[in-house]
Formats: C-alpha cells, structure tokens, sequence
C-alpha cells in the first residue's frame, strides 16, 4: 500500500472523486496550472484540463459564490481558499446562501460543494495564515465541519464530503501536510462524516481534540508515566460524534478539551456544555480546556506561545486529575 | 424624567454624544436625510449636517471599512449596519481588520467605532431580517459586544460605547425598539461595558439572559414566583467582556441554572457561560445546566418564527426541568 502524506492523500482523494464522477471539479486561486500553493491539487490540471481544474481571481467570495451556482446546477465543486484567514471574505456567501439554499428552497435546490481550507498555525506564517476559525461555522446552521489529523482520514473523509448532498467545510491542518506519511489504500473508500475515532483507550482520563493537536495530545500522553489517558480525534466537528464523547467521560469522569482556537465561545465551550447537561453526576471534576487565547494567534516568533504544545496539554491533564 | 422608548432612548444618545464631542459621526443606510429605517437616527442629520450624518451606499463592507479608515484617522464613527443579516457582507472588515489593528499595530493604532446593529427576532420580518449573530463576534479576539434590554441601559451603553477606544459591536432589540417606555435622565450618563444587572433577585434558580430575552426571563420569573420558586435574573449587558463574577456568585446561592438566547444552541454564547460556570462553580451545581435557546437552523420566516424564539412557556419548563433533577 502506498505511503502518503497528508498532501498526497488529498490530491489521491482529488483524483480518485474526478475520475469517477465527471461533476466534480476544483476551483480556487492557483488550483490550476500551477497544482495550488501547497501542490494539493497537483497534476489535476494536467489530467482534467481548464475545465474541472479552474484557476479562480483572488476573490474568496466570488470562487464560493460561483461554486454554489455551479452545485445547483449539477456540477460537485471542490473549492480552495488559500489560507484560513482568507475564509472571512467569503463568510457572506457561505453563511448567508450556502449553508441556507436547502432550507430556503424547503429542500428543493441543495449545494453540494466542499470548501477546502489549509488551517491552524504551526507553519511560521503571516498574519490571516494561521487560524482556527471552526466555532463560525459550527455555530451556523447547515454546514458540516470536517477536519482530518491523518493521511488516511483525509483522504477517506474528502471523498464522504464530495458525496455529501450539503456544504462540507472542509479544514486541513496545514502543519500537518507534510508531518509524516502513512499507508492509504488506492482507489475509493471512505471515511464517514460524523464518526469521531478512539485513537488511544484508556481509563483515567478521556482528552478530546482535532486537527493538529492530535499529535500534540500524544506527545502529551507519552510523557506521561502511569496515567491510562483515552485519546478521542473528533473527526467531524459538525456533525459531532456525542456518543464517541460521552461514552468515554461516563467511563473516565475527567475530560480534557484540546484545541488551538480562541477559548471563549468555541467548540470547547460547547463540548463542555454537553458533557455538563449529560453526564453531570459522573464528573469527578471540571472539564479542563487547553486552547489558544482570547487573542488573534501571533506572527511567527511568538505563535508557539500561544499554540498548546504537549507541556501545556500535559498540565491540562495533571490539573484535571489533582480536582 | 422624560419617558422614552428605545429607539427614541438610542437616539437621544448619538444626539448627546454628538454635541458633546465634535469627532463623534454617524454613517450608514438611510441614516441621513431619512432619518433610519427604524428612525434611530431621525434629525441627526438636520442638527448635524451631511458631513456628520452621512448616507452610505448600500455597502456593508465599505460601511464599516470607511469607519475604520475614519476612526485611525480621529473620528469616532457610529457606523448602522441595518439589519442584522447584514452583518456578514461586513464580516472581513470586523474580524481581519476592526479587532486587529490595535494588535496588528501593537497598539499605536486603534479603532474607536460602533457598530450598531437592530437584531433579533420577533416582529415577523423576512430573511436576514431576525438573526441573533453574537457568538461570531463573542469568539472573535478584540471586540466587545454590547446588547441592551431597556430605554435606560441602551442610552447609557450606547455612551459608553462611543467613548470606548476599541470597537464595539452594539446589537439592538428590534423587538423591543417600540416595546414598552422607562425613564431615560436628559443629557449625560453612562452604564459601564462588562457590568451585568441583577434584573430579578431570586434565590432557587438563575437565569441568565439578554436582549429581547429579558422580558420573557422577567415572565417566567413572575410565573413561578406564583408557585413559590425564586428565580434570579441576570441580564448581561454585555457579553464580552463578560461579568462573570455576577454570574458566579449568583450560582454559588442558587445551584442552578437556565440559559436562555435566541440563537441557535451549538457554539452560541451559552455554551460559553455553561463552559465558565462549569470551569468555576462545579461544585456549587446541583443539576445540569440547562439552556433554553433558539434551535440548530436558520430562524424562520414571519408564520413561523414563534415555533423558533425562546418564549415563557419554554423558559418555565427549563426552569421546571432544573429543578426536578
């Protein structure tokens, strides 16, 4: 089986959806001739043409708004915005139509098109290069919201978000592109949206994270002697997997929430609030969050401070057990 | 005292705020010569002149971008955008640029403007006409968020919110707008940001509420008083920054807790305040946290939206649901 890393499984994913359905096409700035910034769509151009791989001008809102005419009219975009911070341009068209068509239409138009976004910081980048903007989109009604830690998922869940009938955001944690390779089988499967996956069993504590601190959680995890952690990769954020979550607290009656975006109304709020309602009487101590600040993610001297890196994880851990 | 409603209340402040400070401006969709869609803003431009209220065009990104590049420059702009589904045309100039210049330029700059918005459901408007979009800007780093309840906290806010340094989003009931009328002192006062207000003193359950949800909070509240339960309300004021210190101690006597927002439940601004109270008074919980909120779609259109909107009857069953645990 092939060795890939998490920027070829994408581009797998890519050409394995084009050569099966002639509907689905890519768009985005540089997507084209030039393969995109990162070379996740490499050699798509070359295979498919001007047509199925189409170089957009740099207008965010003008490559998701030409996608979801494109999708109610038959076609599957897959559409790239270069960097996370770019999304903000676009927010209208996907707040405002993407995510509304079906229910505006009471089911009779949907959009199916996929928004690939490289996200999260890591990669000593510039300013609008580094975010974690998933709470926006969680938060908004009709978009699912998907984020890969490994080549495998990756590939497996873009290929579920081509084929999904909705919106899918699709975020790929861009320091993890070329972070390490693993086996992906060629040809299609799939990933389903809406499964979180266990990657560690344990029993003291479960740690719930997404995206590139899934890594992080297991550095985490190592250094730590004599403590049986459970390690929960959500997977899809939206849908989100409750079941997968709360199984485990009810097990552990600790939870630690791991996540590199602003800490205040985010997906860790969120999940705490469910375990909260849930599981209230089996929690041996408050949920523990370990995020980035109430602050915009720094330039490229300072972000390791405010990513959590497996020391701050690691305290996450000590101080929910110490409760 | 003069009696006034909000509208008339919101007024009445950009009118003090603009006699008194000469940079303060006001700018938007129909603001000037018509005086607002709501008349917010009436006479502000026969008092102020064209220069000082200023029709827009129909741009909310070039709104809130001219306000930005006018307020670094000395101008305190009050920018209206006019409903709140308006707000994501303007979504990149907020976030990217409004709550980051202060960072972006380590402080040498900053971007003293309000964003005034009517917002909410409840007076049977179309689409983009009825949202409840404060968690976006909640999450967002380097904003405040200001939602007032009543004629004398929307003057005083409003105040506070022009002299502020920073930018604030000010999201205005629109169901309240013509609600009910309250005493309103002339001239000059201010209610400070990040302070909440004990609406309703209770002792067996806290509520906490916002906006256009106060009313509704202050109902079931009488309702169960009626059956002996005490309920404490809390309004917030502002969201961010938020009086957590109010919140706690109030869930510290009580043991239990109802939120209620408009807005769709997941990520919305009550997973945060159950994310805190969990975080801080844990041990005080005597039941789960209980969130009485907007559902997981779009608010609907006119026929429906009373199917969608938090109202008494659902407030008093999470009430009664937090108190059966």
């Amino acid at each position: 089986m092939p060795q890939m890393t998490l920027v070829q499984a994408i581009n797998d994913a890519l050409k394995t959806e084009m050569r099966r359905d002639p509907t689905v096409i890519v768009m985005g700035e540089d997507v084209g001739v030039n393969g995109g910034v990162f070379r996740a769509t490499e050699g798509l151009y070359q295979e498919f043409g001007p047509d199925r791989a189409i170089d957009t001008p740099l207008a965010e809102s003008g490559i998701v708004g030409t996608a979801i005419g494109m999708a109610i009219n038959g076609l599957k975009p897959v559409a790239e915005i270069q960097f996370d911070g770019f999304m903000a341009p676009a927010f209208d068209q996907i707040i405002s139509h993407a995510a509304r068509i079906r229910w505006r239409s009471r089911g009779r138009f949907h959009v199916p098109i996929v928004i690939r976004v490289p996200y999260g910081g890591g990669i000593r980048a510039l300013e609008h290069h580094s975010e974690a903007p998933e709470a926006y989109y969680v938060h908004t009604p009709g978009l699912k919201v998907v984020i890969p830690s490994n080549p495998y998922d990756a590939k497996g869940l873009l290929i579920s978000a081509i084929r999904d009938p909705d919106p899918v955001i699709f975020f790929e944690p861009k320091r993890l592109y070329r972070a390490f390779r693993q086996e992906v089988p060629e040809g299609d499967y799939t990933v389903p949206i809406g499964k979180a996956s266990l990657v560690r069993e344990g029993t003291d504590v479960t740690v719930i994270t997404w995206g590139a601190m899934v890594r992080v959680c297991l550095q985490a995890i190592e250094q730590l002697e004599g403590i049986s952690v459970e390690l929960i990769d959500l997977r899809t954020l939206k849908p989100l997997d409750i079941e997968t979550v709360l199984t485990s607290v009810a097990k552990t009656g600790r939870a630690v929430i791991v996540q590199e975006a602003p800490r205040t109304c985010s997906l860790a709020s969120e999940l705490i609030a469910l375990i909260n309602e849930r599981l209230l009487l089996q929690l041996q101590a408050p949920v523990v969050r370990v995020t980035g600040y109430d602050t915009h993610i720094p330039y490229l001297t300072m972000e390791q401070y405010y990513l959590p890196d497996a020391g701050r994880v690691k305290k996450g851990i000590e101080k929910v057990l110490s409760f | 005292m003069p009696q006034l409603n909000i509208v008339q209340a919101i007024n009445d402040a950009l009118r003090t705020e603009m006699r008194r400070d000469p940079t303060v401006v006001v700018m938007g969709e129909d603001v000037g010569v018509n005086g607002g869609v709501f008349r917010v803003t009436e006479n502000l431009y026969k008092e102020f002149g064209p220069d000082r209220s200023i029709d827009t065009p129909l741009s909310e990104a070039g709104i809130v971008g001219t306000a930005i590049g006018m307020a670094i420059n000395g101008l305190k702009p009050v920018a209206e955008i006019q409903f709140d589904g308006f707000l994501p045309p303007a979504f990149d100039q907020i976030i990217s640029h409004a709550a980051r210049i202060c960072w972006r330029s380590r402080g040498r700059f900053h971007v003293p403007i309000v964003i005034r918005a009517p917002y909410g459901g409840g007076i049977r408007a179309p689409e983009y006409h009825s949202e409840s979009p404060e968690a976006y800007y909640a999450h967002t780093p380097g904003l405040k968020v200001v939602i007032p309840s009543n004629p004398y906290d929307a003057k005083g806010l409003l105040i506070a919110a022009i002299r502020d340094p920073d930018p604030v989003i000010y999201l205005e009931p629109k169901r309240l707008y013509r609600a009910f009328r309250a005493e309103v002192p002339e001239g000059d006062y201010i209610v400070p940001i990040g302070k909440a207000r004990i609406a309703h003193e209770g002792s067996h359950v806290t509520l906490i509420a916002w906006g256009a949800m106060i009313p509704v909070a202050l109902g079931a509240a009488e309702k169960m008083a009626a059956q002996n339960v005490s309920v404490e309300v809390i309004d917030l004021r502002t969201i961010v920054p938020l009086d957590v210190e109010t919140v706690i101690e109030s869930v510290k006597k009580t043991g239990r807790v109802v939120i209620l927002h408009e807005a769709p439940r997941t990520c919305g601004f009550g997973a945060e305040l159950a994310a805190l109270v969990n975080d801080k008074a844990f041990e005080y919980l005597q039941a789960p946290i209980v969130r009485v909120t907007g559902f997981d779609t779009f608010i609907p259109q006119a026929r429906l939206e009373d199917y969608y909107l938090p109202d008494v009857g659902r407030c008093l069953k999470g009430i009664e649901k937090v108190l059966s645990y």
